[in-house]
This record gives C-alpha cells, sequence and structure tokens, in this order.
C-alpha cells in the first residue's frame, strides 16, 4: 500500500498546538467540553487532510465525521443521541480502517 | 419609537464564523475608545486592552486558543493589570477584576455591533501561551479575547442549544410577585 503525507509543518504545528492548550484549558473546564475539543481537532485535522487524501479517507472525512459537529456533550435528554452519533461516526472509522487495513482477514 | 440602544443589545449575537475582509484599523480604534467608558470597580481601570490585526499574530493566538472557532481579522485581548492591582490593595482573587473584564467586554461587543462588526468573545486558551504570543508585560493577564470581523453569511450553531429564556426565567422579585420570577 502507498501512503502520502497530507500534512505539512504548519498544518501539524497548527494541530499540535490546540492539543496541548485544549489539555490545558480542560484542566479548569467543565467535562462535557472535553470530547468537543476533541471533536474540534479532529474536524481541524479532516479539513487539512481531506484534499491530499486518498478517495476513501476523504470520503470518511468529509462524510460521516462531517455529520458531528463539534459541540459539547448535552446535559439531559440529549446526550443518548450525542452518544449515539458519536458511535455512528467511530463505527465509520472502524469500518474504514478495516477496509484500508484488514480487507484480506476473513471472519471465523 | 423604537430605542436604538434596547434594539442595538437585543439583536446583537456571537458571531463564530468570519469572512476575511479586513476590519479596519479606524474602526478597531473607536471599538476600544468605547472600551475605556466601560464601568469598573471604583473607577481604578485596571484592564488593559492588546489589540492586533496582524495575521501572523491572529494565526498563533488562535492556535493557542482552543475556544476560537471564528478566523478573526483582528483580536482585542482584556488583560487584568495584576500588578497594580496589587498596589490598589486587591487580592489576586478579588472578583470585581474578573467582573471589569465581562463589562469591558460587552461594552466592546456592543460598540462593534453598533458599528457592522461581528465580535465573539473566548475564554479557553492558555493564558501562559497567549501571554507569549502577545509579547505581555509582566503582570499582565489575559482573561478574556474579543474576536473581531465581518459575520460571514453562514453561522455556525451555538456551542449548546437552549431554549428562549425570558427575563422573568432569570429574576426573583424581592418581596415575591405573584406569578412573576422564581
Amino acid at each position: 500500500m502507498t501512503t502520502t503525507w497530507v500534512l505539512d509543518e504548519d498544518d501539524a504545528l497548527e494541530l499540535l498546538a490546540y492539543l496541548i492548550t485544549a489539555a490545558r484549558t480542560q484542566c479548569d473546564e467543565a467535562a462535557e467540553y472535553g470530547p468537543m475539543r476533541l471533536l474540534t481537532a479532529a474536524h481541524r485535522l479532516a479539513d487539512r487532510i481531506a484534499s491530499r487524501s486518498s478517495d476513501e479517507t476523504r470520503e470518511l472525512v468529509i462524510g460521516p465525521l462531517q455529520r458531528m459537529p463539534p459541540l459539547a456533550v448535552p446535559r439531559g435528554d440529549d446526550r443518548d443521541g450525542y452518544v449515539a452519533r458519536l458511535d455512528d461516526v467511530c463505527r465509520a472509522v472502524a469500518e474504514h480502517l478495516t477496509a484500508r487495513y484488514a480487507s484480506d482477514s476473513t471472519s471465523t | 419609537m423604537t430605542n436604538p440602544v434596547l434594539a442595538a443589545i437585543r439583536s446583537r449575537r456571537v458571531v463564530r464564523a468570519m469572512t476575511t475582509e479586513p476590519v479596519a484599523r479606524s474602526t478597531i480604534e473607536e471599538i476600544l475608545d468605547a472600551g475605556r467608558w466601560a464601568s469598573t470597580a471604583g473607577n481604578r481601570h485596571l484592564q488593559r486592552f492588546v489589540a492586533t490585526d496582524h495575521p501572523g499574530t491572529l494565526r498563533a493566538l488562535r492556535m493557542v486558543s482552543p475556544g476560537m472557532i471564528q478566523r478573526p481579522t483582528a483580536a482585542i485581548t482584556i488583560c487584568v493589570d495584576r500588578d497594580s492591582a496589587v498596589d490598589y490593595g486587591f487580592v489576586p482573587t478579588y472578583p470585581g477584576l474578573f467582573i471589569d473584564v465581562g463589562t469591558a467586554a460587552a461594552t466592546l461587543m456592543l460598540a462593534a455591533h453598533s458599528l457592522g462588526v461581528g465580535a465573539g468573545p473566548v475564554s479557553s486558551f492558555s493564558r501562559a501561551a497567549v501571554g507569549a504570543v502577545l509579547g505581555l508585560p509582566a503582570g499582565w493577564s489575559p482573561e478574556l479575547i474579543v474576536c473581531l470581523g465581518h459575520p460571514a453569511a453562514d453561522q455556525l450553531a451555538p456551542m449548546n442549544a437552549r431554549p428562549s429564556l425570558r427575563w422573568q426565567d432569570l429574576t426573583m422579585w424581592v418581596p415575591a410577585v405573584s406569578g412573576e420570577g422564581g
């Protein structure tokens, strides 16, 4: 399998700075912000890599991920829906990874 | 007759998506001038405004500010001059210092709105990193960034959708008024 560079130094630095400073701000902020920060990082990474990725990876980052907006975990009744949508994105990621790395595996 | 001040208060929104069109320096200065009219505890003016419209500085500022969703073309960082506060006899955790930051931010955002400029406050950032990016003097603590820019046509949804609140939902009358307030 061939792979290509999909981030340049500026893109990577932006993400690095975001992750480090989000770790610090999360020390003081509400726990429900945590998933939002990680989703924001995922969206920023997706925005950067989409144009340089394989068709399959691009489909993932402009499809299922985009349907999960970077919002905080809702309090109350909406929480289950939020978790369910996040689970859907996780499944889509897993399916992409399986297709990319383990398409030759056989189920037993 | 419409009260223009109340109309401005009611129509202002946090702007989370901004265009790349720069905000004129003269407009930023007008917003800063409005900021100095914000009320402060004891009229002491212990807040400092750090303004930038430099693209590279704004880029670095956004990189160390996880709460900065928008891409502003200008920003005003409201700082507390902690050394001056101590000189006045305030303890570092005195709430009035931070209340004044909020009052200043509200004034700046309303001024921006009145000039047709969008504004959005950001409090989620690394204070250490923002201090370094802006080269803040020792003792100046960055507390809030007011992002400025021209509003984009499509705005992002609020972080947490909440039902509309009436003033009655937020108010308690004393003595209690039957049917009003909480």
